[in-house]
């Protein structure tokens, strides 16, 4: 049991540097994240391929982002009224 | 030597004017706040009625200082002048606040906005429309009232009077035109910080066009009237000084709030 748990705290990771939002407020890397997943999600599946590849930013949002933001965000797209251009 | 500059100088007889512009101050801004949770207008209309007697009483006590007991020697001139260089300063300042206020939101626009400017759901005004007419319409106001300060300059008193009055005509023009686009603006001050930093700058500079406007009504009265003479004639520049940078201040507004792509 302690060696799983260690061998997992070993495996983990979380959202690398991302040098385009190199302060402290973090809020437009969460935000871009968010929006390219959306992004990514859409291109890819109007062109019929495998959306797999968009998962990296999905886990990047899901880690830097408020839950409350995301399910706000996904209120939002869900009756048309998302700010954001995807 | 010195005691003879201190005699070109004078002091003013006591007035109330301080005192009732400072009241109607008061009453003005607090009954904005009263007209906005007890939806009545009285405290303000007080203040504003106070304001245009304060306005009347001192301007007509300057002139009658002035023009005819012969009180505004070169150096209270020149006193005259520093006062109206500061105010002049003071209210670019004022407008310079409203410009960083539109700037700090569109140049990083937030999450709820749409992370762009203009903001999303904002159908922004064609810049070359109306706006461009309003640019040249305060440019070619420009013009006439400096033909106006050469006339008067020169002792053409027909002319002056001619220029004057386009001026006052040109401005007029401006404002039924400024009103005409708030009315068909697709937006309001409503709408988010795009809405109220758009139309609080461009209110302030409308508001004050028609102060310029009125200054120069009040120019065309005293030129009519023979107040002004070629070598003295300072009410006139203050007005043309004030007029100009109320223009400066839209042509700063032209190119930064009414472009598509703001930033």
């Amino acid at each position: 049991m302690a060696e799983t748990m260690d061998e997992k705290i070993k495996n983990y990771r979380t959202a690398p540097f991302d040098a385009r939002f190199p302060n402290t407020n973090q809020t437009r890397n969460c935000f871009q994240n968010y929006l390219d997943f959306h992004r990514c999600n859409k291109a890819l599946s109007t062109k019929g391929q495998d959306v797999s590849p968009c998962q990296w930013y999905q886990r990047v949002y899901k880690s830097l982002c408020p839950m409350g933001w995301v399910a706000k965000w996904d209120d939002q797209i869900e009756n048309g009224s998302f700010p954001g251009k995807i | 030597m010195a005691h003879q500059a201190h005699a070109m100088l004078y002091s003013v007889d006591p007035s109330p004017s301080p005192l009732t512009g400072a009241v109607a101050a008061l009453l003005m801004t607090s009954g904005l706040a009263i007209s906005m949770h007890f939806h009545t207008t009285t405290l303000m209309s007080l203040g504003l009625v106070l304001l245009l007697l304060t306005m009347y009483q001192s301007s007509r006590d300057i002139i009658r200082e002035g023009t005819f007991q012969g009180h505004h020697t070169p150096p209270v001139q020149k006193g005259l002048r520093y006062g109206m260089i500061l105010f002049i300063t003071s209210e670019v300042f004022f407008f310079l606040g409203f410009f960083s206020a539109f700037y700090h939101s569109s140049l990083a626009p937030t999450p709820e906005l749409g992370g762009c400017s203009p903001p999303t759901g904002i159908t922004t005004l064609n810049p070359f429309e109306v706006p461009l007419l309003n640019t040249a319409v305060l440019l070619a106001s420009g013009v006439t009232v400096t033909s106006a300060h050469h006339s008067i300059m020169e002792g053409q008193r027909k002319q002056a009077i001619q220029s004057l009055t386009l001026t006052i005509l040109l401005g007029f023009y401006f404002t039924a035109l400024q009103a005409m686009e708030y009315y068909e603006a697709p937006f309001t001050i409503a709408d988010g910080v795009y809405g109220s930093t758009f139309f609080v700058a461009t209110g302030f500079h409308g508001l004050h066009v028609i102060i310029g406007s009125t200054f120069f009504a009040i120019c065309l009265l005293r030129q009519a009237q023979y107040h002004f003479t070629s070598d003295h004639h300072f009410g006139f520049e203050a007005a043309a000084s004030y007029s100009h940078s109320c223009l400066m201040s839209y042509d700063s507004s032209f190119t930064s709030l009414f472009t598509d792509e703001a930033s």
